[in-house]
């Protein structure tokens, strides 16, 4: 009997540090002794940049492209703490069709059993949140990702992408597709922002599984091109990604969420902004 | 693989280059295979089991025509041709999905139509947009419906390759998980691509006959002597399986071995002619554990009705005056070239002037059908070419040296206008053969060695007339 490999996959509006927190929780897991993939899912192939230095590694796409037949093995490099990265790419922008490039990625790993052979523990799917197609759907189909986080700030557009892919998700939950595990809030420093982004989870029946502050070490570390667990393994902001990383390995129930209908959301985010003007009044009336 | 070899590869991103394949032309004249969805032929091949396609207007019905239909003209069966449901995938299907479409389709077939099998097969518009196929398939399967589904969008390749995929889908989708005993005697064939292959029927039919002759019990899988579904269900417990020709089925063997712990056996050239017959008997019961004297009582029951025909061709053979082939040329899939070569070589005594290779076989297979060409005989060694190009092809052909005799070429109908350039006889034996009405006839075994000689022979006399 082969060992269960822990599947999961991170979505997220672009930008809103979806694989900075990927590559931390990949970094974390390292650390901790697990065997770790990091597959970006994003026509930039960035995805994995932080766990080697800055650098940029071929894409199976590009292998694809040049070769009728690929080794798996060839798009496969090492990174920090023998995580191995893998990117998908993509076509040139403008061109092609990198949905159907996600599909060609990561069926060619799975053809050739390299998860097994390579004995992961966990394989953890970088993917651009905005699921404008089939192809970006592909990491939460059956027998891929079993559980799907989304990272999201307390942004409103951000919330919307989150809330795009519950849709993605409640289409495919019956039909053995992957479920979600929770949010992960990031950018959260005031209660305000956790408010919000408690108020949405709330309402579409998930959970917040970790709160991550923005903090000037990210971005320090990001520059040095590495992850925050890797330039500054003693900050605070480590420790958020080492507890965010144990709490997502150790997850094992995912859920079906309620995702807000348009009107819903407009009506909600119309309620968040008068609070929020609310408060700015408030603030100028004690400065005045 | 080991992990000190994986080491060694990861990352090396090294392109790799074989020097022995020919430059393409990136162009193909006169096609010699369907796309990947012509396996949907490889379903009608099932005995009561029906296709569901879910591709754009024009791919079922181009991929039946081409390969049922002016290939021997074979017939559409119970569920090919015009039975063949279809979602014809338009611009909506594009750009919203065609996954709703598709469970309509098959909602509504499970009304009109009565399969022990379905297999929905995809063209290139949903493997494209992404469609879940699985995610629309799986609602039925938990409803006990018979259906399975196969990605076979053209650009996974050819009908070959997606043959291998109907053939795996309906190995893990429906025959699903084993672990009783195995059957000892019983033998799964995989050999010729059905409807492809001109003479499947008849050449299945001889190679279970004579597999069934020796002692075996058969699940021939494919055309009118299978048991269909039931025989399907029955592959786990078969004690080995058995792949005759260089390539087509090595896949599924090698998933079989995998999946069930069966063992198979691989056989590359199809017996044509008593001498590779019964070498090839040999072999397999050797493999099976087969009774002795069972075998060889067949063989030499077999071998005297084979020679005695022979013995009476050979006043023809030997004392026809007005002239018969002695160079050739094959141009077909390796494994119908592979034993027809062998066969016109070892048993007639025919000088191979050139073979081509047509089926496009996968890259990692073609340094052993290389080897199985260099090893014809003892001292005839023939350097195959694989090309898939019409223009090519006929270039080359026309560039090789016949020597001062009329050659003749084993081909297919688009090498018609060729053989009456080079002033030559022409027998179609592949893909597409437009100018042969099939029924039963088989080329294989010793049946079908006589049928051949037979047509081979009326060709060339009937050339005089």
């Amino acid at each position: 009997m082969t060992k269960q490999i822990k599947q999961i996959a991170i979505y997220g509006k672009g930008g809103i540090g979806k694989s900075t927190t990927t590559s931390n929780i990949s970094a974390a897991l390292a650390e901790a002794g697990y065997k770790v993939m990091q597959f970006g899912c994003d026509p930039k192939a960035d995805s994995t940049n932080t766990l080697r230095g800055g650098e940029y590694i071929p894409t199976v796409l590009d292998l694809l492209h040049a070769n009728a037949r690929v080794n798996a093995y060839e798009a496969i490099f090492e990174g920090f703490g023998g995580i191995y990265c893998v990117e998908a790419g993509g076509p040139q922008p403008g061109v092609g069709c990198a949905g159907r490039g996600i599909i060609s990625a990561v069926q060619l790993l799975k053809q050739q059993d390299v998860f097994e052979a390579l004995d992961l523990d966990v394989v953890i799917y970088d993917v651009l949140g905005d699921v404008v197609c089939g192809g970006f759907a592909v990491p939460v189909r059956e027998g891929i990702a079993e559980h799907v986080f989304t990272v999201s700030s307390s942004d409103f557009m951000a919330i919307y992408a989150a809330n795009n892919l519950f849709k993605g998700i409640q289409t495919y939950s019956n039909k053995g597709g992957a479920l979600l595990g929770g949010v992960i809030a990031n950018s959260i420093n005031t209660d305000f922002h956790r408010d919000i982004i408690d108020d949405f989870v709330a309402r579409t029946h998930t959970q917040v599984v970790e709160y991550v502050p923005r903090s000037l070490s990210v971005t320090q570390a990001e520059l040095q091109g590495k992850t925050t667990i890797e330039a500054a393994p003693k900050s605070e902001q480590a420790d958020v990604y080492r507890r965010l990383a144990k709490r997502i390995v150790e997850h094992t129930e995912s859920k079906t969420p309620t995702p807000l209908d348009q009107q819903e959301l407009r009506d909600w985010s119309a309620s968040w902004a008068d609070r929020l003007i609310a408060v700015e009044r408030q603030s100028q009336l004690l400065a005045s | 693989m080991t992990a000190h070899d994986l080491k060694t590869t990861l990352g090396s991103a090294k392109p790799i280059v074989d020097k022995t394949i020919v430059e393409k032309t990136h162009s193909i004249e006169q096609i010699r295979y369907g796309c990947a969805i012509g396996a949907m032929q490889s379903v009608v091949a099932i005995p009561r089991a029906i296709p569901i396609t879910h591709c754009g207007p024009g791919c079922a019905d181009k991929q039946f025509m081409n390969l049922a239909f002016y290939n021997g003209f074979q017939g559409g069966g119970y569920g090919g041709g015009a039975v063949t449901p279809s979602t014809n995938a338009s611009e909506r299907e594009v750009v919203f999905g065609g996954g709703e479409r598709l469970t309509e389709l098959i909602g509504s077939t499970l009304k009109v139509l009565e399969a022990d099998l379905f297999v929905v097969l995809t063209g290139c518009i949903p493997d494209l947009v992404g469609d879940d196929i699985g995610a629309v398939v799986k609602p039925f399967q938990q409803q006990a419906v018979p259906i399975v589904f196969a990605e076979t969008g053209g650009f996974h390749g050819n009908n070959f390759t997606g043959h291998e995929r109907v053939t795996r889908a309906i190995i893990d989708q429906f025959v699903g998980p084993y672990d009783g005993a195995p059957e000892a005697g019983t033998v799964n064939v995989w050999t010729l691509l059905p409807y492809h292959n001109t003479f499947w029927r008849g050449d299945l039919t001889e190679i279970k006959r004579l597999l069934a002759g020796i002692g075996l019990k058969v699940n021939i899988l494919f055309g009118p002597e299978s048991a269909g579904v039931d025989e399907w269900k029955a592959i786990p417990r078969a004690q080995f399986n058995l792949v005759i020709g260089p390539w087509l089925g090595l896949e599924t063997a090698r998933h079989l071995e995998t999946k069930y712990g069966q063992p198979f056996l691989h056989a590359p050239a199809l017996p044509i002619g008593a001498g590779e017959t019964s070498a090839f008997l040999r072999r397999v019961a050797a493999f099976a554990g087969l009774d002795k004297d069972r075998v060889e009582a067949f063989i030499a029951d077999e071998d005297a009705r084979y020679y005695k025909y022979i013995e009476d061709f050979t006043d023809f053979y030997s004392e026809y005056w007005w002239g018969l082939p002695a160079r050739f040329a094959v141009i077909g899939d390796a494994g119908y070239a592979l034993g027809l070569t062998r066969f016109l070589v070892n048993q007639l005594g025919l000088i191979p002037a050139r073979v081509i290779v047509t089926d496009n076989p996968p890259e990692e297979t073609r340094g052993l059908i290389s080897a199985e060409f260099r090893a014809i005989a003892d001292d005839v060694a023939v350097d195959v070419a694989f090309e898939e190009d019409s223009y090519t092809i006929h270039e080359i052909l026309r560039k090789t040296d016949f020597g001062h005799k009329p050659p003749i070429l084993f081909g297919t109908t688009w090498e018609r206008d060729l053989a009456r350039d080079l002033k030559g006889a022409i027998v179609e034996v592949g893909f597409p053969s437009s100018y042969e009405v099939v029924l039963n006839r088989s080329y294989v075994g010793y049946r079908g060695a006589l049928t051949l000689l037979e047509k081979i022979y009326t060709t060339a006399v009937g050339a005089s007339a």
